[in-house]
């Protein structure tokens, strides 16, 4: 026959434990001070600023090349030339 | 939400019963969102005994226990501004806690399958009634046998035994249905009589 182990009595004896006293406050607040950004530097700032500027300035000078390229020049005719001694 | 996940997200708990709510918990957690870590500080000291106690039960090492303790408090600061005041903190503290214990228990799964169990070491405990047997005794006893079984069923039985949550309070807990706790407790004790039986034991358990 099998032994049997009354684990519903052996479980409520268990409840009966105390945990360990925790005192976390300190370290937990140490953690979460660490973990909050540092204040951005002077010197950080400004080169955010001329990335900001630098990207600012592009978009629009790359859109205007690009309508300047098509406007002074006929892209389908210059590859036609560029491969017309292949074809020949 | 993947099948089985903890759910953070705040379950409101519109039951007629609700727990009435802490004002000295609502007001140190508004202050803690405004950035006063005095507030929070009161907080974690209101609150570390409580939620050391849920969390003794997925780890009794005590180094270990403590770092689930700060963890919990911690993503509670970090998810601060999902608690909405509508249920005590307490209990938004503890689903927390049983996230932070479950995921304790996962990544600690294949550690645990190479430790040998047997119920040989039990005989000489058993000998004598439970009733009699110191109640840390009992604690580690329970704690070796659950963590035979896959971290899912080790929470379902250590919430509805251990923690004594009706199924409601689990579903609650975990983020699961209530008919997911009701058949994962029934999966989990099939598997818990499974290793008994191959012990040549039988787990007697209401």
């Amino acid at each position: 026959m099998k032994q049997k182990i009354r684990l519903d009595a052996l479980i409520q004896q268990a409840r009966g434990e105390q945990s360990p006293r925790v005192d976390v406050a300190g370290r937990v607040l140490t953690v979460l001070a660490a973990r909050r950004q540092q204040p951005i530097l002077a010197s950080e700032r400004l080169f955010m600023w001329l990335a900001a500027a630098s990207s600012a300035a592009a978009v629009p000078a790359a859109i205007l090349g690009f309508f300047l390229y098509n406007a002074n020049s006929e892209p389908l005719r210059e590859i036609a030339e560029a491969i017309s001694w292949i074809v020949q | 939400m993947r099948h089985g996940a903890i759910n953070l997200a705040f379950a409101v708990d519109r039951t007629k019963n609700a727990p009435a709510l802490d004002e000295a918990d609502l007001e140190d957690a508004r202050d803690s969102l405004e950035g006063d870590s005095e507030a929070y500080r009161r907080l974690v000291e209101r609150h570390q005994a409580y939620v050391g106690q849920i969390l003794w039960r997925f780890s009794r090492d005590r180094q270990v226990h403590e770092e689930l303790v700060q963890d919990v408090f911690v993503e509670a600061y970090l998810n601060l501004n999902s608690y909405r005041e509508e249920a005590p903190f307490a209990h938004w503290l503890a689903r927390i806690a049983t996230r932070v214990g479950y995921r304790y228990w996962k990544q600690t799964k294949r550690q645990r399958r190479r430790e040998n169990f047997s119920f040989k070491d039990w005989d000489q405990l058993l000998a004598e009634p439970s009733e009699r047997m110191d109640p840390s005794q009992a604690a580690a006893l329970v704690h070796e046998l659950l963590a035979q079984l896959p971290p899912r069923d080790r929470l379902v039985l250590t919430l509805r035994y251990l923690q004594e949550l009706d199924v409601a309070e689990a579903a609650r807990r975990t983020g699961w249905s209530k008919t997911m706790v009701k058949v994962q407790t029934w999966r989990a004790l099939k598997k818990l009589q499974k290793i008994a039986a191959r012990a040549g034991k039988e787990i007697s358990l209401s």
